[in-house]
């Protein structure tokens, strides 16, 4: 009985987390994004300085009728957005938040693995909208997520397991507990590869050729309306929560902090995901798209040497440590 | 482009993309430039041109502006009244009465040339904005419509210090300094006047006096006059004398 | 299938009429994995094949979990989920799969597929059956799957046969390179000023 509750508790807060931070991250964005480019952002929803505007959003969606296309492939087309979102919420299930054994939803064993396995499975979601909306320009967004995925999933695995050879574990905890903080200059290209991959296969500016509204309307997701499209939305900022969040434990040390790392650790992880976030939020107002040959030529060129690179130093280091 | 950089300085790799970074943080640091309008009126700059007032009472039905406007957006219906003589006797005047005045703003094209040609400154800018309305009709504002535009005309913006004086006060000016000119030779006129009767009386007192005697103290009375006009004219004083009377006809006509 | 079925003869001995929870739930992963199996080669359209396909090799990664093989299911999940699934989608897309029935995914020799179907997995479900008669998980104890135990069995017992097979990866990665950049000057003196800049552009 108690283990259920204890169950049921932790997967609540993982839900309520879940739903929370991407629109936390959302807003950020909004208010960030304006004053980046000299504006206000929302100001009316919620009275104050527009806190509410993603709420108004979210019931705009949900008045929306829901269409599916004549010609589509109806099922699938369904299905999409909940293949494409639903794995953000598996994965922000094992990410540990804190010290204690209580600080994450669920211990994985092979954390690492569990996360990236997963991640690439919401991907699916975008081929699945992309093939099934009977539109060319969906059907380019979903070849180009595809090229993306296959490109980028190589680096961001590399960078992975640079990091799991440094600590000699592939549970995130583990990997935790083992942390020092010289751990951040040694993989420090380890986890500028991670993150850049990670935005790569998150489709964010600016890897958002897949998405590219000049070109291709919003590529996959074009013949979505109402809270399907949502759902897709949702998941690209739930993606950002987790992968920043991810970065955080596999390069920054997580809970890890000077001080206050034994009851404040979640503060930590949460400061250093808000930051990342941030980033998140100001490469995309910083930098334009980039193109699709330079895509592949980032991510087969530059990011998988430098991976391997950070994977052979890591190796040295170890062996010299030991 | 970038094969010229080099020799002048070398490159970072990838101070390109920090520069980029740095002109987004700097922006955000930097006050917004987003215009609250509906909740904070724009500051306007003077002149600006929202709508026509039309100030009735200096109108004259002239119809120069309805003539002049380059999409014949201003409407005006007149008639004529005769009004009798002011003096018994006198003849009777016709006079233009306005009835109606209006400005078609869904064809007008701010210009102001209505504003510029208007003879008697019956028309004026206001900087009011805010009349869309959902009927394109409603857009002609008809008379009184465009006299409650007059009550929003702001006062004429203070001049920019070291701009040219304006030709309304330079006019006034001009008639007042000649007014005081006037005034000042007419006195002069009458001082000499008063010496040369108080000098003839002496003269005729003196009976011994010749002719060449009296010409010269009218003539050394003339230079002491000035001193008496300076007062009342100011700086002026010393170039009113010098003007000679019959200028001031022709002038007075051009203000 | 031949999971299902030599895990339902290892538990017969253990107590076959009183399965416990795990066991229920392999067995009902298990069809549903067979089920989906069918439905990819058995479907007339292209996509949903290889959705089918999703189906049935997460279903096999969920038995790897269920048989605490944590680090295969996840390994499985990625590689063949991630990637492979990804090209074969990418692939169909690039050839413009139609949506609803494709007239030509129908194979004249079915019978003869099926037979063949059959026979391998007759041949799969003796070998296996024949291989682990009398051996039995202990699923309650230590995590037998554990990327601990998985690492040690593969880099101390297998080491070399892994090695191997890393090599003949290798070879099959070289050959298709090989394979690829000779094809250009090979096919036409047209095509040579047009595979040119392409190949100081890669570079």
């Amino acid at each position: 009985m108690n283990d259920a509750l204890d169950v049921a508790v932790r997967l609540v807060v993982v839900f309520v987390v879940f739903l929370v931070l991407p629109l936390v991250v959302g807003q950020t964005e909004h208010k960030v994004m304006a004053h980046m480019q000299g504006r206000l952002g929302p100001m009316y929803a919620g009275g104050f300085h527009g806190w509410a505007q993603l709420v108004a959003d979210g019931v705009k969606f949900a008045q929306k009728e829901d269409i599916v296309p004549a010609a589509a492939d109806r099922r699938i087309f369904q299905l999409a957005p909940a293949v494409a979102l639903l794995p953000y919420l598996l994965v922000l299930v094992v990410i540990p938040i804190g010290p204690s054994e209580g600080a994450v939803g669920q211990v994985v064993d092979a954390g690492i693995f569990f996360v990236l396995a997963v991640m690439g499975v919401g991907v699916l979601g975008s081929l699945m909208a992309g093939w099934a909306s009977a539109n060319k320009f969906s059907l380019l967004g979903g070849l180009r997520t595809a090229a993306q995925l296959l490109a980028y999933e190589l680096p961001m695995l590399l960078a992975a397991a640079s990091v799991a050879m440094a600590a000699g574990t592939v549970s995130l905890p583990g990997i935790l507990n083992a942390f020092h903080w010289w751990w951040l200059p040694w993989q420090i290209v380890g986890a500028l590869v991670f993150f850049v991959a990670g935005l790569a296969e998150l489709q964010r500016p600016p890897f958002d050729m897949p998405v590219a509204d000049s070109e291709i309307i919003f590529g996959a997701y074009t013949e979505y309306t109402g809270l399907r499209f949502a759902l897709f939305l949702l998941a690209e900022y739930a993606g950002i929560v987790v992968l920043c969040g991810l970065t955080t434990v596999l390069f920054l040390g997580g809970w890890h902090g000077p001080w206050g790392a034994d009851g404040l650790g979640w503060v930590w992880t949460l400061l250093k995901t808000a930051v990342l976030a941030f980033v998140v939020i100001w490469l995309r107002v910083s930098y334009p798209r980039l193109r699709e040959d330079q895509l592949q030529k980032l991510a087969w060129t530059t990011l998988i040497p430098l991976a391997l690179a950070q994977i052979a130093l890591t190796g040295i280091v170890k062996v010299a440590i030991s | 482009m970038s094969e010229s950089l080099p020799p002048t300085r070398p490159r970072i790799p990838g101070s390109g993309l920090a520069k980029g970074l740095a002109v987004t943080l700097r922006t955000m640091t930097k006050k917004t430039v987003t215009a609250q309008y509906p909740d904070v009126q724009p500051e306007l700059p003077p002149r600006s041109r929202g709508v026509i007032g039309l100030f009735e009472e200096n109108c004259t039905v002239c119809m120069l502006c309805a003539r002049e406007c380059p999409d014949w957006c201003i409407y005006i219906d007149s008639h004529k009244e005769t009004v009798p003589a002011a003096v018994e006797g006198g003849r009777e005047r016709s006079r233009n009465v306005l009835d109606r005045f209006a400005i078609d703003f869904s064809l007008c094209m701010y210009c102001g040339i209505c504003i510029e040609v208007c003879p008697f400154d019956a028309l004026f800018w206001s900087p009011e904005f805010e009349y869309a309305e959902t009927d394109i009709h409603e857009l002609t504002h008809e008379r009184d419509k465009l006299r409650e535009w007059m009550w929003t005309v702001p006062a004429p913006p203070a001049l920019d210090p070291g701009a040219e004086e304006p030709k309304e006060v330079a006019a006034a000016r001009k008639a007042a300094d000649k007014l005081a000119a006037a005034q000042a030779a007419e006195a002069a006129e009458a001082a000499a006047a008063q010496q040369a009767a108080a000098e003839q009386a002496a003269a005729q007192a003196d009976q011994a006096a010749g002719p060449a005697e009296a010409a010269g103290p009218s003539e050394g009375a003339a230079p002491s006059n000035p001193t008496g006009p300076t007062g009342p004219t100011g700086p002026t004083g010393p170039t009113g004398p010098s003007d000679p009377t019959p200028n001031s006809g022709p002038e007075g006509g051009q203000s | 299938m031949s999971a299902t079925l030599a895990q339902a003869a290892l538990t017969a001995p253990q107590g076959f009429l009183s399965p416990n929870g795990v066991e229920i739930a392999f067995l009902l992963v298990g069809i549903a994995t067979l089920g989906a199996a069918v439905m990819t080669v058995t479907t007339r359209q292209l996509v949903h094949a290889a959705l089918w396909l999703v189906v049935a090799l997460g279903g096999l990664a969920v038995e790897y979990l269920l048989l605490t093989a944590e680090f295969i299911a996840w390994v499985q999940v990625l590689i063949y989920v991630g990637s492979i699934v990804v090209l074969l989608l990418f692939g169909l897309m690039l050839t413009k799969a139609p949506i609803g029935r494709s007239p030509d995914a129908d194979s004249g020799n079915r019978w003869v597929a099926l037979a063949v179907a059959v026979a391998a997995a007759g041949t799969l479900v003796w070998v296996v059956v024949d291989a682990f008669r009398t051996s039995w998980i202990d699923l309650d104890g230590p995590a037998q799957g554990s990327t601990k135990v998985s690492g040690e069995i593969l880099f101390r017992h297998w080491v070399l046969p892994f090695e191997a097979l890393s090599v003949l990866l290798l070879a099959a990665l070289v050959g298709a390179i090989v394979l690829s950049r000779k094809s250009a000057p090979d096919d036409a003196p047209g095509d040579a000023p047009a595979a040119a800049p392409r190949e100081t552009e890669s570079r």
